[in-house]
């Protein structure tokens, strides 16, 4: 592991062709939202750049978010991207084992201090001194804070990582614990989902390691460019719930219709991810195109707000409408509602930004 | 005699340490250790009965839809509800497809790539299968990742996202597929097909299903397929003798298998030394002598999962299931066994289980399941239910039963008053990795691996990792 090799140097020795290479870096400013002329840049950056190392760690989790990793949308980016991580550490996919591994560990912690990125999954469960997650002889929150302290940024994969998520739930048998409230002092990104997007996971590492810089984060400490909208603002059944369409019961009549399933419990109105536009399995479906309401697991507290399966009874802590029945009543003959509800929606999302930022999201926009 | 602490364990899913005592160069004695707890059975209690088709799933990431299928199972058995065909059909369908899959990546991302270790590097085959499994870029490795990002969308295209699918209820499951859903469905299915008798196994399915003993397949490789990817799996197992490397439990547990219309499609029962039995449910017990939880009832159905991390004598979070008193293993081999595969009926009566045998279970599962999903996939009739009405528990009990990639899965529940009052556990890798019991049994991967050898300054034996992984662990499932 050299310290001079570049990610170019690393793909092309691995057999990945100029032209490949080529189409990776368009695919991946692509993916990222970013103008055709980044592609150029993205290619610059990964001819010139050494190569970051990454350490992926594993807590208390349940490998899901791997899982959804290794199964993102484009062959090459994902070929690529893999190799890219595991060439250092990753305890489910990597080649080496037991003592091997753990050297592997302290090497990129004493020779790529201040360096390499540490990617998390899962998070330290606190009581009983760490007890209930014993990696490598000694509690998994020790051995995080020992790497969190080299790294030079740190992700979170999904939303044990990232708030806590089911093995946090009530009554948290094992104190399990977001990983920002046991590392101080380093930028954290956030990148929630029970599992994430694989798509998502793989264009942020891509861009980290592109851009060595975190990408542009909202107050939560998430990617804006993956959740700045709710599931319901790009859901395909929406116009169902303007026009007051609504599933009573599943597999009724209006499920054959694909109605909205607002009433079923559907989480979508409260949930920020891109479900609803970048899908799951290859862009195939996601959960509400699958008939099943959306549970906001990407959502802080998701696990407790229960039951699942019961209708918000109102959202009216966005500010946006009392509940689907009068949504549907109000919006049923007026065709202004819709463009109102929008309109307020904006405002809601404006004001949960500071002016700066607003700024700085509009000459986006522009550009 | 010396100690030597293998982890943790990497290409598991989950945590993993194994603890080995040799005898020279010889394993003596094996303890397995589960180092995480979550507590799952605990953060279910009090809940909405339905919401542990959320919560129980995401005990595991690789495992999610037996999990769904286990407590959808459990809530039906308690509301009296029977899914309409087209509802079974497609839980079956998402079912098999994880399954499936999961036996895939085991092969290709875990198992194999032992075999690109430096220790080999002698070895006439060694540089045919660094080739093709070495991590990352093996060719064969790249293949099969793109079969199963394809294969796998049999679950997006029925559940909508996979891993942690919700679309699978006590009725059935929530989407009707229309007639585009279909095609793309039976799309994704000939295309696992096609990759594995190309590339993977590189026989007709129906005829490899058939072949009935090891020589049997062996000439049908050689004249066939001899550079399929089993056919050079053959050769490392003749070359190492895996055959005999790992043996294990003399009792097996299958729960049986894809139920249609109230048909297992793989048989349920209890291989006995050569007996096949029905399986008593009143018979399992969970033994926590060697597990970190204060004493309980040992019956599923009445325990609970309050933790002592401090407890003497523990040494895993692992509870330790037995069937009568005894261990069990489970698993591919297991089911495969149990339902009079031919050719693991007679590798069985040769060699009993082993590295080997676990490893070809899963190939023999996979080309007698696939043709069978093509068929489910056909039966789905236009404009029928998918559900089941369900009225929501008020009192209870239900045992769901289901048999996921790795073996025997079953989740004991109890409502009372519109809530869940309990929630066991018992998932397939909490069978084979199970510690020693009160009698001071050691579990099957305890057993399989006594008689394991290490070569010279070897810290982590390549042998050992033989036997763990043909196991394909699941550490999250064990302890949830």
């Amino acid at each position: 592991m050299s310290q001079t090799q570049t990610f170019y140097d690393m793909i092309r020795r691995q057999g990945v062709t100029r032209r490949s290479f080529a189409k990776f870096c368009g695919l991946t400013a692509a993916s990222l939202g970013l103008a055709p002329a980044y592609a150029q840049q993205i290619s610059h950056a990964l001819e010139t750049r050494p190569r970051t190392p990454v350490v992926w760690m594993h807590g208390l989790e349940c490998t899901c978010c791997t899982e959804s990793f290794i199964r993102s949308a484009h062959p090459l980016v994902k070929d690529v991207v893999l190799s890219m991580l595991s060439l250092d550490y990753d305890d489910t996919i990597m080649a080496a084992a037991g003592h091997q591994a753990e050297e592997i560990l302290q090497e990129t912690l004493e020779n790529h201090h201040g360096e390499y990125i540490l990617a998390v999954e899962g998070n330290p469960p606190l009581n009983e001194d760490g007890m209930y997650c014993i990696d490598g002889g000694r509690p998994f929150v020790e051995k995080l804070q020992e790497m969190a302290e080299g790294a030079k940024a740190i992700i979170a994969w999904g939303s044990c990582a990232s708030w806590g998520c089911v093995q946090a739930a009530k009554p948290n048998p094992t104190n399990a614990t977001p990983i920002d409230r046991v590392i101080r002092g380093k930028p954290i990104i956030k990148v929630p989902g029970c599992p994430p997007i694989p798509e998502v996971m793989t264009a942020v590492v891509t861009y980290i390691l592109t851009f060595d810089r975190l990408p542009e984060l909202d107050r939560q400490g998430r990617p804006k460019m993956f959740y700045s909208q709710r599931i319901h603002d790009k859901c395909y059944r929406r116009p169902h719930f303007d026009a007051g369409q609504f599933v009573e019961q599943w597999d009724d009549e209006n499920a054959r219709k694909g109605y909205c399933l607002y009433k079923m419990g559907c989480r979508g109105p409260t949930t920020y991810n891109a479900c609803s536009t970048i899908r799951w399995n290859e862009g195939v479906s996601f959960p509400i195109q699958s008939g099943h309401n959306c549970i906001g697991c990407s959502e802080d507290n998701f696990w407790d707000a229960g039951p699942f399966y019961e209708r918000l009874q109102n959202i009216n802590a966005f500010g946006v409408e009392a509940n689907a029945d009068k949504i549907g009543a109000a919006t049923a003959g007026i065709v202004g509602g819709s463009i109102a509800l929008h309109a307020a929606l904006s405002a809601v999302k404006r004001a949960r930004k500071s002016p700066a930022e607003d700024t700085k999201q509009k000459e986006t926009e522009n550009a | 005699m010396s100690r030597l602490v293998v982890g943790p364990f990497n290409r598991v899913e989950g945590d993993l340490e194994v603890r080995l005592t040799f005898d020279g160069y010889t394993v003596s004695e094996a303890h397995v250790v589960s180092p995480m707890f979550r507590g799952f059975e605990t953060i279910l209690l009090d809940r909405a009965p339905e919401d542990a088709l959320a919560i129980a799933p995401r005990i595991c990431g690789i495992c999610s839809v037996s999990q769904s299928v286990a407590a959808a199972t459990a809530l039906a058995k308690m509301a009296h509800v029977i899914p309409p065909m087209n509802g079974q059909f497609s839980t079956q369908l998402t079912l098999a497809c994880e399954n499936l899959s999961d036996h895939l990546t085991h092969f290709y991302l875990f198992f194999m790539p032992d075999f690109t270790n430096a220790v080999y590097e002698n070895k006439p085959w060694h540089e045919e299968l660094h080739k093709r499994f070495r991590i990352p870029d093996g060719t064969s490795r790249l293949k099969a990742m793109e079969a199963r990002a394809k294969f796998l969308h049999v679950t997006g295209i029925i559940a909508g996202k996979w891993p942690h699918t919700l679309a699978i209820q006590p009725g059935g499951t929530t989407l009707e597929l229309d007639q585009g859903a279909r095609i793309r469905l039976m799309r994704a299915i000939e295309g696992y097909r096609n990759f594995l008798e190309r590339d993977c196994l590189g026989l007709p399915l129906e005829a490899f299903s058939e072949i009935n003993s090891i020589d049997a397949l062996r000439d049908e490789l050689n004249t066939k397929a001899p550079s399929s990817d089993l056919a050079l799996l053959l050769k490392v197992f003749d070359d190492l003798d895996l055959w005999s490397a790992g043996p294990g439990a003399d009792q097996f547990i299958s729960f049986g298998a894809y139920p249609i219309n109230g048909e297992k499609t793989l048989r349920q029962g209890v291989w006995d030394a050569g007996e096949i039995k029905p399986v008593d449910t009143g018979a399992i017990i969970e033994d926590i002598s060697h597990a970190k939880y204060p004493s309980m009832p040992t019956s599923p159905a009445e325990s609970h999962s309050d933790a002592d991390p401090e407890k003497a004598d523990a040494y895993s979070w692992c509870k330790a299931p037995r069937y009568k008193g005894r261990t069990a293993e489970v698993g591919a081999y297991a089911r495969q066994l149990i339902d009079g595969a031919p050719l693991i009926k007679e590798l069985h009566s040769r060699t009993g289980s082993s590295v080997a045998g676990r490893i070809l279970a899963r190939w023999v599962e996979t080309a007698r399941i696939v043709p069978l999903m093509e068929i489910w996939a056909h039966s789905l009739q236009r404009n029928e239910n998918y559900l089941s009405e369900y009225a929501p528990i008020e009192q209870g009990e239900g045992i769901g039963l289901v048999e996921a990639a790795r073996g025997a899965l079953g989740h004991w529940m109890r409502v009372e008053n519109g809530l869940i009052s309990n929630y066991q556990i018992i998932a397939p890798t909490t069978w084979n990795f199970s510690p020693r019991d009160a009698n001071g049994v050691a579990g099957p991967l305890e057993t399989a691996l006594v008689g394991a050898k290490k070569l010279e300054g070897e810290k982590s034996p390549v042998s050992v990792q033989h036997i763990v992984r043909s196991f394909d662990p699941c550490m999250v499932c064990t302890a949830h």
